[in-house]
């Protein structure tokens, strides 16, 4: 029995292969959604429960991985939205902090574990855009197509992004 | 003048058509502000696209495992997953086999009890920022007794979610040590020496928000504090049922999490 039909049967081995061969994929996509490792490992959580839960219904007509990626980016998306409709947090405009004004250089290449903290302190609206387009490789209309928004909003989503991780890292 | 942002942007994605990109090709000759943030820009691209995956903590498979098991289907036993995972073992005989089972199902029930109890606790912890937008009557009321109001709230629903923060770890330190002298007295005395560091942030944390119990700062650090507690007991409990299980490269992995906790 090949691992999908076993983790369709239920078994749990079958389904801890799945977990282990995915899991850092998912649970990066939530942490960096999210905002918060902490969070991103309560997301890793329920999409996990919720792909067993699911499974029997996987029809095969993408390899499981892609089905899993589905389901965790819908969910994180899911999070996103309710946690921005309660905390009213979207912002639109360009901020003193997010300046057009060229930022003092740095010596040193950008560091991975740098950036990674600069995202976490993204707003919400600009860390999801650009997370979906400059980390996990969207165009701006799929972005658009996720996080219902406009293109251009997408676009603006993006830049702004851009330019406060610019702002953090070069303020350290 | 300087292209827009929209322009630069999709110059430095690459995204503009030739005759809108020599435009701006000409205007950099000429302007270091806009040649930096384009070649800024782009380095950020750059290192966002070679970011590194990020492998979650040890406990979360034995949390989804155990959460698992709790699932409707399974406890159905239409098809007879035996709890533990030890499928096929019988160490001690039927009777303690059994005994074992039931055993780790206790264990399971009560970590996965503590998970819920957290689970409450942390929406009790968002509810003061909600709550402060969501009440008008709060909000026009006047200036001090509105915030006097405001922060009775906050003390209140923290003290709440302090409540439901000590039942998890009541529960999770009683499974610790009860089960504890399943642990190597290296690991345990690990354990312990960690769960005393945590112990004494909480204490002081807990006299900051007392002296100052309006500072979000101090609340956070709080509630950090359960959080942390309450990981390392999580992850105790699914080292007690790795060994039990005796899988030993699972427990490695989650003994070698706990030494670098509480550090």
């Amino acid at each position: 029995m090949d691992l999908v039909a076993r983790c369709q049967a239920g078994d749990v081995e079958a389904f801890e292969t799945l977990y282990r061969q995915h899991s850092a994929r998912i649970y990066t996509l939530a942490c960096r959604m999210a905002g918060s490792a902490e969070d991103g490992e309560d997301l890793l959580q329920e999409i996990f429960l919720q792909a067993y839960r699911k499974v029997g219904s996987f029809k095969g007509q993408s390899a499981l991985g892609t089905w899993l990626y589905r389901l965790a980016l819908n969910h994180c998306l899911d999070y996103v939205r309710s946690r921005q409709a309660k905390m009213n947090k979207l912002t639109d405009t360009i901020d003193a902090e997010t300046s057009f004004e060229p930022a003092a250089r740095r010596e040193t290449p950008i560091a991975r574990l740098d950036l990674e903290r600069a995202m976490e302190r993204l707003p919400e609206g600009c860390r999801e855009a650009f997370v979906l387009h400059d980390v996990e490789g969207f165009d701006h209309k799929e972005v658009a197509e996720l996080l219902g928004i406009a293109e251009g909003t997408s676009k603006s989503q993006v830049f702004k992004a851009r330019l406060k991780l610019r702002a953090y890292l070069t303020k350290r | 003048m300087h292209p827009n942002e929209t322009i630069l942007n999709d110059y430095a994605d690459d995204l503009l058509d030739p005759v809108e990109r020599a435009g701006v090709d000409q205007h950099m000759a000429a302007c270091a502000a806009c040649r930096q943030t384009v070649e800024d820009l782009r380095e950020i691209l750059g290192a966002a696209s070679e970011l590194e995956l990020r492998e979650p903590p040890v406990r979360a498979w034995s949390r989804l495992e155990r959460a698992i098991k709790m699932e409707p289907r399974l406890e159905s036993g239409a098809r007879g997953f035996p709890l533990d995972g030890a499928r096929g073992r019988q160490p001690g005989g039927s009777g303690g086999a059994r005994l074992k089972g039931s055993r780790s199902m206790w264990i399971a029930g009560l970590a996965a009890a503590a998970v819920l109890v957290l689970a409450t606790a942390v929406g009790v912890r968002y509810l003061p920022a909600n709550r402060t937008d969501a009440t008008p009557a709060a909000a026009s009321a006047p200036g001090g007794a509105a915030q006097s109001g405001a922060a009775q709230s906050i003390e209140t629903e923290l003290r709440q979610a302090e409540a439901h923060y000590e039942n998890a770890i009541k529960g999770l330190e009683a499974i610790a040590s009860s089960e504890q002298s399943e642990l190597d007295p290296r690991t345990a005395a690990t354990l312990q020496k960690n769960l005393a560091v945590i112990d004494q942030a909480i204490s002081e944390s807990r006299a900051a928000v007392r002296s100052q119990p309006a500072s979000e700062p101090a609340q956070q650090s709080l509630i950090d504090g359960f959080k942390t507690k309450i990981g390392l007991l999580q992850d105790t409990v699914a080292l007690i049922n790795e060994m039990r299980k005796g899988n030993e490269a699972g427990a490695a992995r989650i003994a070698s999490g706990l030494k670098q906790k509480g550090t």
